[in-house]
């Protein structure tokens, strides 16, 4: 407790009750509570929950009727829908689709690095994020986009790809001929007649920090939950039609499950009598709510995958490292980071593998 | 559309995309028709109303509504019909900017958005003119019941996000489908936003003169009068009504009404009131849990207060 007592405090204390406290003062009000040394009890942050403690996940799939897949996603108090819809972009509409055609025969070997190309240069995948749905004070509906609206779908759009989480031969509609034309002996050869589009929208009803987690979750629900209609080339109508029968839809066959872990990084006010001393002031907090965010500068988020392997958690793949805003997190703690993010990866799984 | 120029966005491909075409009903004739939806309930009984407060914590006030369809088909990928899910959020009230004019009274803005996912056709990020024709629709059921004298100098922003909104008309039928059709469905939409946002201000605690509720009633081709009506159990519509009740005063904040009523709308409008009274009944079970749920909060929040970690400052 000495860490925050300020030289004015020789005047008799003064109290606040705890949400006066917070408003005024955030900063001390969470070292206070960190730095809590209460006996036997780990340290509580405000919002009740340990350093380490992520919140709870509820996932909800399947609930919007006009979207191929949705998922509702809560996080405590951030809450995201999630709604996936594919609609079909003709090959006649697409410029350079020579360029990818020929790949198309040869399905066995999947050139990951050629697909994250055509999918970016097709954008095939159309995420978007919408804030402004009253889900915080900040975010007030008739504004354009605020630059952290931007950066979070690009985050995410990047992370899409990165990923390589779709695959390409899922999206693809392809039309064999009955018989080759150029010699009717041969295997007929498969022509690509067009590619499915998913639209990716993400409504967030309430936002309470951490936004970029809820979201990746929600759309990897969503996708999970997601079933594409068979779609055929009609030859005699020109076009391409879909069956609406249930079992010869597939579901999207997705590359792993990278899931994201984001922390932030609390600076607690050091005291400078003692010269840097023994004592913990710095904290990484798992799962960030809003309030939090507010006051901590330096974040790190850890994505990471272990669907890979047959070990489980002991067998993971890193996707992506994210830092910035600060110097307090070296290479020790990252390692810790990344022990937490594989943690978090086996709740999630639990989470997201709920039937409807 | 618009949307293809927006540089702050993800956007589709520049070709453009089109909603899948499914096979049976181009090809059979009469696939389409067995599809189509009934009216299962008689004409003065109203579909079931899920209405929840308080979604939104950060919010000042915020409600949840949703009217679920009766059937979901599992033989077919075609969505029979839709369902009405609507969130609400309020912001506010708060002190007018600097730059803003000198106000007396509570200023009300209410902004109303479909998802892209929210209706049978995407629909882009950009507002519409239908949204924008029900935002001020709203605002005017709205602003007969806040007692806007008591925020001086302040406003307060009524945001409805619709996730899945009533159709105008079964798809299926044709002239429907380019979205030019009757709108009735829009009448639905807004009775479901004025009783979700009325719910919302009463969490957040504005003071009202009475609550606000929403009810729609139509006609039909052979001139029955039907309350609630889904728009696409209904092939016939002529004419339909939506109203904003104030049940205990018995007047009128918002009326919209389409189509062809004939000679007496009185029945029409009365009609629609009843299906209001409906709404006002699952709004009043609402408040009530929702006085309970503050009521147990302030008891376990001094419970709280009494082990907290100790501070000075």
């Amino acid at each position: 407790m000495a860490a925050i007592t300020t030289p004015s405090n020789t005047a008799p204390a003064l109290t606040f009750p705890r949400p006066i406290f917070a408003t005024v003062a955030p900063h001390p009000f969470l070292q206070a509570h960190l730095a809590a040394t209460k006996s036997s009890k780990t340290p509580l942050r405000a919002n009740n929950r340990t350093a380490q403690e992520f919140r709870r996940i509820g996932v909800n799939t399947g609930s919007l009727t006009h979207c191929n897949g949705s998922a509702v996603v809560r996080l405590g108090n951030t809450s995201a829908v999630c709604g996936v819809r594919a609609e079909i972009l003709k090959e006649e509409d697409v410029q350079g689709t020579a360029d990818f055609a020929p790949s198309t025969g040869s399905k066995a070997q999947e050139h990951v690095e050629g697909e994250r190309e055509e999918f970016e240069s097709l954008r095939l995948l159309v995420p978007n994020v919408e804030l402004s749905t009253g889900s915080t004070p900040q975010h007030i509906p008739g504004n354009a986009p605020s630059s952290f609206a931007q950066t979070l779908i690009t985050r995410v759009r990047s992370l899409l790809l990165s990923t390589s989480l779709v695959r390409l031969s899922d999206l693809r509609i392809l039309y064999t001929p009955p018989s080759n034309p150029d010699d009717p002996d041969a295997e007929p050869e498969p022509h690509l007649k067009g590619y499915w589009v998913l639209y990716m929208d993400i409504f967030y009803i309430s936002i309470d920090g951490n936004a970029f987690d809820a979201a990746w979750i929600a759309i990897l629900a969503a996708l999970k939950n997601s079933v594409i209609p068979h779609a055929f080339w009609e030859e005699e109508l020109e076009t391409i039609l879909c069956s609406d029968d249930p079992s010869e839809a597939h579901p999207l066959a997705l590359r792993g499950l990278p899931v994201p872990s984001t922390f932030a990084v609390f600076e607690g006010k050091r005291d400078w009598n003692e010269s840097g001393e023994d004592d913990e002031v710095d904290w990484v907090l798992s799962d960030p709510d809003a309030f939090e965010e507010s006051v901590c500068k330096e974040s790190v988020c850890v994505v990471v995958d272990c669907s890979g392997g047959k070990k489980g958690t002991k067998d993971g793949i890193l996707n992506k490292l994210e830092k910035s805003g600060g110097g307090v997190v070296d290479r020790e703690a990252i390692k810790g980071l990344v022990k937490r993010a594989v943690d978090r990866w086996e709740e999630v799984e639990k989470a997201t593998n709920v039937k409807p | 559309m618009a949307a293809n120029t927006d540089r702050r966005r993800i956007n589709a491909p520049s070709g453009g995309t089109s909603a899948p075409v499914f096979a049976k009903t181009v090809l059979e004739s009469g696939y389409l028709q067995s599809l189509r939806p009934n009216r299962t309930r008689g004409p003065n009984e109203l579909r079931k109303t899920f209405l929840q407060t308080g979604i939104v914590p950060s919010a000042s006030g915020s409600a949840y509504l949703e009217v679920p369809t009766a059937s979901s088909s599992q033989s077919t990928l075609i969505p029979p019909t839709s369902s009405l899910k609507i969130a609400a959020s309020i912001q506010g009230p708060k002190p007018l900017p600097r730059s803003a004019p000198f106000s007396p009274t509570l200023v009300l803005t209410t902004t109303v958005k479909f998802a892209p996912f929210a209706t049978r056709h995407r629909r882009g990020y950009i507002r519409d003119s239908a949204e924008r024709d029900l935002g001020v629709h709203l605002e005017t059921a709205l602003r007969g019941v806040i007692i806007g004298e008591r925020w001086p100098k302040s406003g307060v922003e009524v945001v409805i996000t619709i996730l899945e909104g009533d159709e105008d008309a079964w798809w299926g039928d044709s002239g429907a489908e380019g979205g030019a059709g009757s709108g009735f469905g829009l009448l639905n939409v807004l009775a479901g936003c004025i009783t979700v946002a009325s719910a919302a201000i009463m969490d957040a605690g504005i003071d009202c003169v009475d609550m606000v509720a929403g009810g729609v009633a139509a006609v039909t081709g052979d001139g029955q009068k039907v309350l609630d009506p889904c728009p696409a159990e209904h092939q016939d519509l002529v004419a339909a009504c939506a109203v904003g009740y104030l049940a205990s005063r018995d007047e009128i904040t918002e009326i919209w009404l389409k189509g062809d009523v004939g000679a007496d709308p009185d029945e029409l409008i009365e009609g629609a009131t009843h299906a209001a009274l409906g709404s006002v009944s699952v709004l009043r079970e609402v408040l009530l849990e929702n006085m309970e749920a503050k009521m147990n909060i302030t008891k376990e929040g001094s419970k709280r207060k009494l082990e907290d970690v100790e501070m000075t400052g």
